[in-house]
């Protein structure tokens, strides 16, 4: 269908937790919400899956301390209309503290993308960044590089309206220090399958 | 590198569309179809729209009873993922058959375009066509022209598979019979504002 002669209902934040309280979609079904459309999620194969699970690793290894909470594939409260599911968020605070909703600033989001890297560059890149989101992590397992985005600013030509000024690919070979962890230095080959 | 965004949005079935608005959380008067699963927002009608829907209306009715009757922007049950409400329907039978269930069996449909024209031959016609509905008619208000379909046949070119292989384009001096009502002779002029 073309997106051109068709418009299609966009969902709020709010209307797609009452459709998840209402038991409306089936066991199982993965979705996120990103800017109002439902959107599907694919199955993951495991170097996906692997992808994940160190960089969860790494970064529960530097995040340690309790002021911070490492999630895997939780949701996150982006905006009024987005409530997408990264592979991995860090978020300050204590688990109880999201009993009442979900987090809605993380600290750093990362996903881990194999076929769909333009979903994850674009328009996740995007919304992320018109959320003020300050640093997004791309780990880009086609290309075996962490992709770096940080300092989010307004641009008109982004799906969103905003993108991320700052853009660094990182070869296996280099390090990052996530801006939440000034003096952790990770080992990019530490997060790559 | 070229890189084509990718994305899935939850399709519904007609069960769960009206699950949603017995639910409340789809409300009545939002202007929508379900669609082959997706929730398309209807345009809002120009004055020669609601003209040409009542003139329709008008010059039908008596020549489709009493087998059948007219029907203005009612659901109609058309396959398990769409629930399209079209401008007008002609369906079998009074009133009073519908009581419990949409109709599901219409003998003609018809969508008055103007601004939604190529979404209504390529997109809608599909759609009916695949559901054999017999015969649609686009009253087609940029052109002063009423279009019949006829004959659905499986087309592997068209978007659901399935498409009319009868097309008339009538003009203002010409006239029509709906296969509903043979003996009936409608004045396109009639029905154009």
């Amino acid at each position: 269908m073309s997106e051109s002669i068709v418009r299609t209902r966009r969902w709020s934040r709010l209307e797609y937790d009452r459709l998840i309280e209402e038991g409306v979609f089936q066991p199982g079904e993965r979705l996120e919400l990103l800017a109002g459309q439902l959107v599907v999620r694919e199955p993951q194969g495991t170097p996906h899956a692997t992808g994940i699970r160190l960089v969860t690793r790494a970064l529960r290894e530097v995040f340690a301390d309790d002021r911070w909470i490492v999630d895997m594939q939780l949701p996150v409260a982006l905006d009024e209309e987005s409530e997408p599911e990264p592979d991995v968020t860090v978020t300050a605070g204590d688990p109880r503290d999201y009993l009442p909703s979900h987090p809605a600033r993380p600290v750093l989001v990362v996903e881990v993308a194999e076929a769909n890297l333009a979903l994850d560059r674009k328009e996740k890149g995007s919304l992320y960044g018109r959320a003020r989101v300050p640093e997004y992590w791309i780990l880009n397992l086609r290309d075996r590089v962490l992709e770096v985005y940080r300092e989010p600013h307004p641009d008109p030509s982004a799906p969103h309206g905003w993108a991320y000024r700052s853009r660094q690919s990182l070869a296996a070979g280099e390090h990052v220090t996530p801006l939440g962890a000034p003096t952790a230095r990770i080992a990019v080959a530490d997060l790559l399958p | 590198m070229s890189e084509t965004l990718q994305v899935r949005t939850r399709r519904w079935s007609r069960t769960e569309y009206d699950r949603l608005i017995a639910l409340g959380i789809i409300q009545e008067d939002e202007r929508l179809e379900l669609l082959a699963g997706e929730l398309v927002l209807r345009d809002r009608q120009s004055p020669g729209h609601a003209y040409a829907i009542e003139a329709v209306s008008e010059a039908l009715r008596d020549a489709v009873a009493p087998g059948g009757h007219v029907r203005i922007l009612s659901p109609i049950a058309l396959d398990g993922e769409s629930e399209p409400e079209p401008d007008l329907s002609v369906v079998p039978g009074a009133i009073r058959d519908y009581r419990d269930d949409h109709p599901s069996q219409p003998t003609l449909l018809v969508e008055v375009a103007d601004t939604s024209l190529t979404f209504d031959r390529e997109y809608k016609g599909s759609l009916y066509a695949r559901a054999r509905v017999p015969e649609y008619w686009i009253v087609n208000l940029n052109d002063r022209v009423l279009e019949v379909y006829r004959e659905p046949g499986p087309d592997t070119s068209a978007l659901y598979g399935w498409a009319y292989r009868a097309v008339q384009s009538l003009n203002a001096e010409e006239h029509v019979s709906p296969l509903a009502a043979p003996t009936a002779r409608i004045n396109v002029a009639d029905v154009l504002p």
